[in-house]
């Protein structure tokens, strides 16, 4: 695939996804509509990662980190303090940012294989803390009843409403990607991916542009982490297990790394698919991973991927 | 700049790599418009020592100083800026990055003051490297050796270089490359850069202000305004007696 056949079956793609955003917005059923919401939100993670991986070439697996700061920040400003919603998840985020900050200077100071180790780690150590800290998450019983957003004196607690938001909320996320990738700051990013010494002798503050990626994504799933429990209500450990971190990656690499659609495909395939396949009963996960398999063959840098030579 | 002329000069410059002396104490400076050839065979300590001027690696001891500025603390990212550029042993691609990419990298770490708007500043570097032009959109992964070269020799001079630092730009070159990239670099010495050149073998390159170092095993063996011999040369990476 050629790079302008690629730009073009990205615009396709894009008005593909608006197309098929609104069609269920008119006429979606109920289960759509909350279906459309988790594509969204997961989607917002996805091209999180997809910024931090697929431009600055770090490969992290500590998303989930910030989206428990995100989900458990909700939960618990809402509930313990009694804080609006909207500051909540606005609070939340500055602490993401601010323990991106923390966690980031050590660990971009590791390069390939250690950061993703070092990021693993974190990743699980977020899994068993937020499982331990009964005091302050409710353990592994979780935390219900977070309250909704609200609009002024409207609730944004109809799936309808919420869907909105949520596309909304994603729209702006892939916004904010498209308008990183085509400025400097991505073509450093890239420089930074494809060989440090290099970006470095080009100008290129490697360390800044790194922390500078591994922030915004920490923002990102912080928001999409809130707004995932202020939709369901609910915040557990496992939302944010081994599972949900593979399978950020997963959809960011069957959609397609350093593209705008791939990360939305890549969430709605790997969200809908299990759905369709609940059927095959003890079959379920093995024609899910053979299918799994068979994407990767086909496309081995994912739908929407880099072009290879 | 000083008032002997001097642009860059490295004082004593010295670099370990852990426990592993990898340069012995180097001085040498440099005016606008020299050439300064570091010669010396594979190992010696050459790219060690232009990675130490541009600030890739740290020295055990010594100074980089540019233009009466001391930029020993300075990292890489900030000499280019200050007006030290480096052409990387092995090009240094940047896959995924257009052609255009990657000279918009280098416009960019020009001084904002010594920049103009990017299109006219990437056209008079152009003008030396034509073949650039036909490919600017494309991915910096489909150019061969000797246009990304070109490339990398571009997207330098675009960060408006004071001293420009040129580690082994012929190698893995069929000839011809060679030879249009010397070309290139003829014009460049004559336009007022301080030129930093290593090389393995001679060079085809002429400056009527020349200095020529011959590093081997992390040290100076030679150093002057004359270009040793072929044989003098051979006896200097091979221990030989030189037949003065």
């Amino acid at each position: 695939m050629s790079e302008p056949i690629r730009r073009k079956l990205e615009r396709a793609g894009l008005v593909a996804i608006l197309a098929v955003v609104v069609a269920v917005a008119i006429g979606g059923s109920r289960l759509a509509v909350y279906n459309f919401t988790i594509i969204a939100l997961q989607a917002m993670v996805v091209i999180s990662l997809n910024l931090l991986l697929g431009l600055a070439g770090q490969v992290s697996f500590a998303q989930t980190t910030f989206m428990a700061v995100g989900g458990y920040g909700s939960a618990v400003l809402t509930l313990r303090l009694g804080l609006n919603p909207w500051l909540a998840l606005f609070i939340s985020a500055f602490m993401s940012l601010a323990v991106a900050l923390v966690v980031g200077r050590p660990l971009l100071r590791l390069r390939g294989h250690y950061l993703a180790m070092a990021t693993f780690a974190l990743a699980l150590g977020t899994y068993s803390f937020v499982g331990a800290a009964t005091p302050l998450t409710n353990g592994s019983i979780g935390i219900s009843g977070v309250p909704p957003l609200a609009l002024g004196s409207l609730s944004l607690d109809s799936p309808l409403s919420f869907y909105v938001l949520s596309w909304i909320a994603c729209g702006l996320t892939m916004l904010v990607y498209a308008v990183i990738a085509n400025s400097y700051i991505g073509r450093a990013m890239r420089a930074v991916a494809t060989g440090q010494d290099v970006a470095a002798a080009l100008g290129v503050n490697v360390t800044a542009y790194k922390g500078l990626a591994f922030a915004i994504a920490a923002v990102i799933a912080s928001l999409a982490g809130s707004l995932y429990v202020e939709f369901t209500s609910f915040v557990g450990p496992d939302l944010y297990d081994i599972g949900m971190v593979v399978n950020v990656f997963l959809m960011l690499f069957i959609g397609g790394r350093g593209s705008n659609v791939g990360p939305i495909l890549g969430a709605a395939l790997l969200t809908m698919a299990p759905q369709y396949l609940a059927g095959l009963e003890q079959f379920q996960n093995l024609v899910f991973f053979v299918f799994l398999l068979v994407l990767i063959l086909v496309w081995p840098a994912g739908i929407f991927g880099p072009v290879r030579n | 700049m000083t008032s002997d002329g001097v642009l860059l000069r490295a004082d004593r410059v010295s670099v370990a790599y852990g426990r592993i002396d990898a340069l012995q104490p180097v001085s040498f400076s440099a005016a606008p418009g020299s050439l300064t050839l570091i010669l010396g065979p594979n190992g010696a300590g050459k790219t060690t020592l232009v990675k130490a001027l541009a600030g890739a690696v740290k020295l055990r001891s010594g100074q980089v100083w540019l233009d009466e500025e001391n930029v020993t603390a300075l990292p890489a990212y900030r000499r280019v800026r200050r007006g030290i550029a480096l052409v990387p042993e092995g090009r240094g691609r940047l896959p995924g990055l257009s052609v255009r990419d990657n000279l918009l990298l280098g416009w960019h770490a020009a001084p904002p003051q010594r920049r103009a708007r990017f299109d006219g500043d990437a056209a008079a570097v152009l003008a030396q490297f034509p073949i650039l032009r036909e490919r600017l959109h494309q991915d910096c992964s489909t150019l061969s050796g000797g246009e990304m070269q070109m490339l990398a020799i571009a997207r330098a001079l675009l960060a408006k270089p004071r001293v420009l630092l040129l580690d082994e730009p012929s190698l893995g070159l069929a000839p011809q490359m060679i030879a249009r990239v010397y070309e290139a670099l003829r014009q460049l010495v004559g336009g007022g850069l301080a030129m930093v050149l290593v090389e393995q073998k001679a060079v085809p390159l002429r400056s009527a202000r020349e200095t020529t170092l011959v590093l081997q095993n992390g040290r100076v063996v030679f150093q002057g305004e004359r270009r040793p011999s072929n044989d003098e040369l051979a006896a200097l990476y091979f221990g030989k007696k030189a037949t003065a």
